[in-house]
């Protein structure tokens, strides 16, 4: 299958006075794509998104976009007084769009329009942001942290609208500290680390870098502890075996993958050694 | 087009549903035009003939520099301006509905006092009403445009409310509206001349209508349109 590029970024380059905010970065997303874009408070998603997005000016590099834009922002408000179908209707004609009330209800837009913004909840009016970027039935979405703030199940309502979006074939690009959204979520992944790409690839391809990592968070009467390993079975049955022998009662038991913190030490890890 | 009407008609709501704006362009200049009208008229009986102008100048001073800035900063200091920006509403469309919204605001407040003063205060109408109301339009436009730069300039909402009274109470002290300007020493006059009341007050008098009185207030409109057209300009390039 040939794939179209829709989004090109060569040698992005944004520096704040000496703050490298993104340095030297290039990479690809191709149409129909969820393309992620991971990392840390302050690692440069959001300033790399408002350069392609052409919120903000860059230093150096070129970047090519083919498609219209629809644009969730991190951080984005309206009028206090306004309610969700006059901003609707107000981007719409500005957009000179019809407006998609299949999509709005969707949303749960109507659900809202009675209410002024000031009195929206968070999910509320992420949901409505998103209704938004969506007016002018864009070919690539932007979203920026688009469930920071949100409940669970906030979070699972807008994960399924990422999807029906993807399904949709519209070509998406989703920022977030989560690792374990991007990961559900997106086809191919770039972390971001102090401004520079750390990894760019698909999730297999980022666990077959870092390795098969679990942590294993044990809670006892003594405390906490965290064990590192690459075998879970084996580590787990030796741990609760060393802790029956020492008769210590287990209070709590968690596994997981590791968080983004403990992955890119691992990745910085392994590319000193 | 359609999207700027819109935006306008939008705007209007919203400031009849902000209270702030409520207060500022209807309740206190009318609540100020009942108490002090009847105090002018009573104390100075002369003053029927130049109550109408001078309630207009507090009303107009009132909504320009303390009511219509904090909607600006409300725009301009916060992220609904990269909302706008993010969802391809042009940046200047804020202070354009936000100005006109304003203008209809101030017009309905001064029309209110135009009718009500000569039946509660036996006050004088103005004899050429075309060029009353000319003048008046005027004097609101200028006025707005300055409430613009200070809603556009200034960052917070506390140094706002600061620099707002720096501009609203010499318009009102020293513009002649609530004593004769030759009663003042002549430092006072001299500072009263650099605020547009002294000058919209004057334009707006019976037979007050000249370029003699009207060159500054144009001048004033020019500098500011310039003023916001930069900050604009600046944000945008952000």
């Amino acid at each position: 299958m040939i794939m179209e590029t829709i989004i090109e970024v060569s040698h992005l380059k944004k520096y704040f006075k000496d703050v490298k905010a993104v340095d030297d970065i290039s990479f690809q997303v191709e149409k129909g794509e969820l393309f992620g874009f991971l990392g840390v408070n302050g690692a440069g998603k959001t300033t790399a998104l408002e350069c392609i997005e052409g919120l903000r000016k860059y230093d150096s590099g070129t970047i090519t976009v083919n498609g219209k834009m629809g644009i969730q922002l991190q951080s984005s408000s309206l009028p206090a007084h306004i309610k969700p179908m006059e901003a609707v209707r107000l981007f719409s004609k500005w957009n000179k769009a019809k407006i998609g009330f299949t999509m709005l209800n969707a949303l749960g837009i109507k659900e809202i329009e009675k209410k002024q913004y000031i009195q929206l909840s968070t999910g509320q009016k992420r949901r409505l942001h998103l209704a938004l970027a969506l007016i002018g039935n864009p070919d690539i979405i932007f979203l920026d942290e688009p469930t920071a703030g949100l409940d669970v199940e906030g979070r699972v309502s807008l994960h399924e609208q990422i999807r029906k979006l993807k399904s949709q074939g519209k070509t998406i690009v989703l920022a977030s500290h989560d690792m374990a959204e991007v990961e559900n979520l997106c086809d191919r992944i770039a972390i971001l680390n102090n401004g520079n790409i750390a990894f760019c690839g698909t999730a297999t391809e980022l666990t077959d870098k870092i390795g098969e990592k679990y942590f294993i968070h044990i809670k006892t009467q003594q405390g906490n502890s965290t064990f590192e390993t690459d075998n879970i079975e084996d580590t787990l049955i030796s741990l609760l075996n060393d802790l029956k022998q020492k008769e210590i009662h287990i209070l709590d038991i968690k596994v997981d993958r590791g968080t983004l913190e403990q992955h890119f030490i691992e990745m910085a890890r392994r590319e000193t050694k | 087009m359609k999207g700027f009407l819109y935006g306008v008609a939008l705007q209007w709501k919203l400031d009849i549903r902000s209270k702030s704006l409520l207060v500022t362009c209807y309740i206190i200049p009318l609540i100020f035009f009942l108490l002090m009208g009847g105090i002018f008229t009573s104390v100075m009986p002369e003053m029927g003939s130049t109550l109408i102008q001078s309630m207009i100048v507090m009303s107009v001073s009132m909504g320009a520099f303390i009511g219509l800035p904090p909607s600006l900063i409300e725009t301009y200091g916060s992220d609904i301006k990269k909302g706008y920006k993010a969802n391809g509403v042009p940046i200047y469309l804020g202070l354009v509905t936000m100005f006109l919204s304003a203008f209809v605001h101030l017009m309905i407040t001064c029309i209110v006092i135009v009718l009500l003063a000569p039946i509660l205060f036996e006050a004088t109408l103005p004899t050429q009403l075309p060029f009353f109301f000319l003048a008046l339009a005027i004097y609101i436009i200028v006025s707005l445009s300055i409430g613009s730069v200070l809603g556009l300039t200034v960052k917070n909402q506390a140094k706002l409310t600061m620099i707002a009274q720096l501009v609203f109470l010499p318009s009102i002290m020293l513009s002649g509206i609530m004593f004769p300007i030759d009663l003042l020493p002549d430092f006072l006059e001299a500072i009263g001349r650099i605020f547009p009341a002294s000058w919209g007050y004057r334009l707006m008098l019976d037979n007050g209508f000249c370029f003699e009185n009207l060159w500054y207030l144009i001048f004033i409109f020019f500098a500011a349109v310039i003023v916001c057209g930069i900050v604009l300009k600046k944000q945008k390039a952000k």
